[in-house]
């Protein structure tokens, strides 16, 4: 990268300044809603427009550290929510199926006496109805019959009708001669009818009414009432649109209102530091996945110091709690590191079992110790004021761990770039064995960087206790420190990187939450669509695979020139 | 309380849930053992597991639709369990055409399919019944229970015990360890097999003589799938009789270290599982006293980072044997070094209580609320600190450098006196008098250290080359 002439390197920063100052102004123009009077009446904005411009500079931070392989990230994350979105249609497909399915209501009007007759189902001037379709019941009903008695010469009209306003059933209705033969049918009703409110509860075009049908015979008639075949194109154009409607809450959601906004960047927090600590032991080739023991550890050691140390002034209590958190979280990285580095245990399972055994170690202190004896459930008492991150932006937890985050992209970003020890971490990732020749203590450089990444993690785990939750509570993470995986991943283990693919994936987790909330589609999509990410970015090969099928289908290659090298699992059990 | 404990592990019942515990660990640790003796490890399997648990409660409730209620009933298990199975399978293929064939890093995609198997199963089971959390709507059956015959009950002074511990097990743990049989079989006794564990020792050689090592991987991968559906199928057809959001709860993570905890043998690997649900057992025992049952339920996994150390450290120790074997030719001691290894594995073992010590004791110091209070917890834990510490550090030089074992015999014998004669007399205590226990105990160590060939290394010593 430093053989590049300084112009290119200038234009480029150029290119990303603007879009850092393109980028600052699109988030706060949606944030604010696009009006100035707006943005004045929002407590606390210049916090917020400080914050979007550190999310416009991590936009530019991403293009020029990237560059081409920018283009391949956002090329993969868009190819992930393109397939979310076929998921979400295939999840909408039953949307249509709201037109088949609800409460209705069948009603028999005439002028004419009723005749009273007890094995009849309905009279003159009388109603019946029921539910179609109800979901998970066992025998679901698709059709409902009535039988009525009548005679030669009444005048019936029959209006069958989804029977309040949350049902859309759309109704179909026929009437049957006592013999068994339809007499008139009918699917829909006129709009002038509609309009005019004939029948008071009508409400839609949808319904159905047979009107003013003269009866030739005396007899038992029957009304047949079912809900209408929804056509395969109605079932696909709804299942769209409501995919649709969905995907704007999931893409858009986030910025619409301010507090939808602290929910994405206080998210994006605390995935930017697992990222920074991912991307750390990641550098080194090491598959240590110990960010969530380290987070666990983190939260509890600073939670507890804010439950303890309560007549301190801040200034004073939250950097040794945040201190605490970071001691907590090296020496939980320090010991899978000296394992791997000086016995050689396999860091994956031994950081994995780990792991567990932080989590139970926060169970077992949070709820014999923390836990207060009244309280009805599992969770610690809101740790003292001083100990709390206070808010920047009023009504969110965007918190003053903003700075902290900033201050530790940018000291990671010197350890790994500008130091001899990261210069280390480096070199040991592109090939150990180079690195021991040369030198190096591959061990101790080794222990170190798990140990460091540790650090990192067990400040998440201060955000999460003092920032977010402010008390200690079960499964604080939330499964949050393996999301950090995709973060590191998406950056290329670049920390600098990493609060762009932070910010990008907890927008994305952001949005699913809305969405969910907004358009009933579960969550777990944007899992769905984060599995689907990593696979696709870690799989080298996957252009030359498609290259190579397109080859052969030409039939210009006859053999497979280029079979992998066998030594696969290299990687995988490298210990 | 301690002899409730003792009294209740002793038990037909305690053996049986512990077979019932065991079989959704075992299942899928024979899985991680083929992918890992393949030499591409799966870490996928908890993803597994839970598609296929889910995919047979699916198939087994809607088999009663579609065959009708008694013959859905008799069927459906095996349909749900076969579609199950067919389902991890599958996902166990994804991953390996991910890594095999578009060279995904293995690590990463693993994880990947991990994220995918429980998130895929939530939104479908969102979809489908309209609830998050468990698919209780859904009139999913069990696989069959195996009654045994009553006659077994009627042997003699064996019969109630065996027939308490194994009448009424599931099906799949029946299969579980038929299973460890077979893959036993099938590993070391026919082709498939040997080629597998060639393509794990080494992938160029096994290149070099024309094994097809990507095929070979291949294959590896996808039965390690079919194990974690059998699993999983236990999870939710068996254990449970539906589906629960993230049900495996960590059975995938554990399976993977099984195998090394069990020396990379199937039937090392069953009895690591058995060790793992001991401990889960203990721990659902335990809850009924007033101990909180996290400390048992850590105990595993510590035992697991320590069996990692123990893997690690022996196979450096038998890479230097080998070299010195090398070098020496006809004058290689092979039952001196024999006597070492088996020296280095007993003091890495006796490492373990120590440790475990160390975890009770810092639990009882920072959360004496659980233990009773603080007068009542830390007399006993620093007492259970300072006993673990020394046993820590009278251990740890022999740990550490083999060569200790065999310049100084003398002392190795007695850390083995005192370490592994305390935990017998400990054991001891509940059945004689403090005073007995502690002889016999002491005994028994110095017997064991002697049998190990202890009495090899007291005569001439033998100079051990610098580690390569």
């Amino acid at each position: 990268m430093s053989k590049e002439s300084p112009r290119r390197s200038s234009v480029l920063w150029l290119f990303g300044l603007a879009i850092a100052i393109i980028v600052t102004f699109l988030t706060s123009y949606e944030v604010f809603g696009g009006s100035l009077e707006a943005m004045q009446e929002t407590p606390s904005w210049p916090a917020v427009l400080f914050v979007n411009a550190l999310v416009g500079i991590s936009v530019a931070l991403f293009v020029v550290e990237l560059k081409r392989d920018a283009l391949r990230v956002l090329m993969t994350v868009g190819l992930a929510l393109l397939l979310g979105y076929f998921v979400t249609v295939i999840f909408n497909m039953d949307a249509a199926s709201r037109f088949s399915s609800g409460d209705f209501t069948v009603q028999l009007i005439s002028d004419s006496e009723p005749v009273d007759n007890d094995n009849t189902d309905i009279e003159y001037g009388r109603q019946r109805g029921g539910e179609f379709n109800q979901p998970n019941a066992a025998e679901p009903l698709t059709e409902a019959t009535y039988t009525f008695e009548g005679q030669a010469g009444d005048v019936v009209t029959i209006v069958a009708l989804a029977a309040n306003r949350r049902s859309e059933v759309d109704m179909q209705v026929a009437l049957l001669d006592p013999d068994g033969t339809i007499l008139a049918e009918a699917d829909s009703i006129s709009a002038d009818i509609v309009e005019a409110e004939t029948y008071e509860d009508v409400r839609r075009e949808t319904d159905a009414l047979i009107e003013n049908f003269e009866l030739l015979q005396d007899g038992i008639y029957t009304i047949q009432a079912s809900p209408e075949d929804v056509p395969f194109s109605t079932t696909m154009s709804e299942a769209l649109n409501q995919t649709n409607v969905a995907y704007e809450a999931f893409l858009l959601g986030p910025l619409s209102r301010v507090n939808r906004w602290g929910v994405w960047i206080q998210d994006a927090l605390t995935l930017i530091l697992l990222g920074v600590a991912f991307a750390i032991v990641f550098r080194a080739e090491q598959f240590s996945l110990g960010a969530e023991g380290q987070l666990y550890f983190g939260a509890l050691v600073s939670g507890a110091i804010g439950l303890w140390l309560t007549d301190l002034p801040p200034i004073i209590v939250l950097p040794m709690a945040v201190g605490g958190s970071m001691v907590a979280g090296f020496l939980w990285g320090l010991l899978p590191g000296a394992l791997k580095a000086y016995l050689g245990a396999n860091e994956l399972v031994s950081t994995l079992m780990l792991n567990t055994i932080a989590i139970k170690f926060y169970e077992l202190t949070l709820t014999y110790q923390l836990k207060p004896d009244d309280a009805g459930y599992i969770a610690s008492d809101y740790v003292a004021d001083a100990a709390q991150m206070a808010p920047i932006v009023e009504g969110t937890q965007v918190t003053v761990a903003v700075f902290m985050v900033v201050i530790v992209v940018l000291a990671a970003w010197l350890l790994v770039r500008r130091t001899p020890l990261g210069y280390e971490i480096r070199i040991i990732g592109s090939n150990i064995r180079f690195a021991d020749y040369g030198g190096i203590n591959t061990k101790r450089t080794i222990m170190l960087a798990m140990a460091i990444s540790g650090i990192v993690a067990g400040m998440a785990g201060a955000h999460l206790a003092l920032g977010i939750h402010r008390r200690l509570i079960t499964n604080i993470s939330f499964a949050l420190a393996f999301e950090g995986v995709v973060v590191a991943l998406l950056a290329r283990n670049n920390v600098l990187v990493s609060p762009f693919t932070g910010l990008l994936y907890a927008y994305l987790r952001a949005g699913a939450q809305f969405m969910e909330r907004d358009a009933n589609v579960s969550f777990e999509v944007v899992r769905i669509i984060q599995s689907v990410i990593i696979l696709l970015i870690t799989a080298e090969a996957i252009a030359s695979f498609f290259r190579q099928r397109r080859i052969r289908r030409r039939g210009q290659v006859v053999e497979d020139e280029s079979s992998p090298p066998p030594a696969l699992a290299a990687d995988a059990s490298s210990t | 309380m301690f002899d409730n404990v003792v009294e209740s592990i002793f038990s037909a019942a305690f053996l049986a849930s512990i077979l019932r515990v065991t079989t959704p660990i075992l299942l899928p640790s024979l899985g991680a053992l083929i992918s890992d003796r393949a030499g591409v490890i799966n870490i996928g399997l908890e993803g597994m597991m839970l598609v296929s648990a889910f995919v047979g409660v699916l198939f087994s409730a809607y088999s009663q639709d579609w065959f009708g209620p008694e013959t859905g009933a008799v069927i459906g298990p095996w349909i749900g369990m076969a579609m199950g199975v067919i389902a991890a399978m599958l996902t166990a293929l994804l991953l390996a055409f991910f890594h095999l064939t578009l060279r995904a890093n293995l690590i990463l995609s693993g994880v990947a399919i991990n994220f995918l198997g429980s998130a895929a199963t939530v939104a479908v089971m969102f979809e489908l019944t309209g609830d998050r959390g468990n698919t209780s709507t859904l009139a999913s059956l069990q696989m069959p229970f195996v009654q045994l015959p009553t006659f077994i009950e009627s042997i003699p002074v064996i019969g109630p015990f065996l027939y308490g511990t194994f009448n009424n097990q599931n099906i799949m743990t029946w299969i579980a360890f038929i299973a460890v049989a077979v893959v036993s079989f099938v590993l070391y006794r026919t082709a498939a097999g040997y080629h597998l564990r060639a393509v794990g020792e080494n992938p160029a050689a096994a290149e070099s003589v024309g094994i097809p090592v990507k095929r070979v991987q291949y294959r590896a991968l996808v039965i390690s799938g079919l194990f974690a559906g059998l699993g999983g199928i236990h999870m939710s057809m068996g254990y449970l009789s539906l589906f629960q959001r993230d049900m495996t709860a960590g059975r995938g993570f554990i399976a993977l270290a099984t195998p090394l905890l069990g020396g990379g043998t199937p039937v090392g690997t069953s009895l690591a599982s058995v060790v793992f649900g001991f401990f889960e057992s203990l721990a659902i025992r335990i809850g009924s006293l007033s101990i909180p049952p996290q400390l048992p339920q850590m105990v595993p996994y510590v035992a697991t980072v320590m069996a990692l150390v123990i893997y690690a450290l022996q196979g450096r120790l038998r890479a230097r044997v080998r070299t010195l074997r090398a070098s020496e030719g006809e004058n290689f001691d092979r039952r001196y070094w024999g006597t070492i290894q088996q020296l280095s594995v007993l003091h890495m073992l006796l490492m373990m209580p120590a440790v475990v010590g160390l975890i009770i004791s810092v639990s009882m110091f920072f959360v004496p609320k659980g233990f009773g209070g603080i007068e009542a917890a830390y007399p006993p834990a620093l007492v259970i600190a300072i006993i673990s510490v020394i046993l820590f550090g009278i251990g740890l030089p022999f740990v550490l450098k083999v060569e200790r074992i065999s310049e100084k015999a003398i002392l190795s014998a007695v850390v083995v006196t005192i370490s592994l004669g305390a935990l017998v007399a400990l054991l001891l205590t509940l059945f004689y008098e403090p005073i007995v226990a502690i002889v016999i105990g002491l005994i028994f160590a110095v017997i064991i250290w002697l049998l190990l060939g202890g009495w090899r290394l007291l005569g001439t010593r033998q100079a051990i080359p610098a580690p390569a």
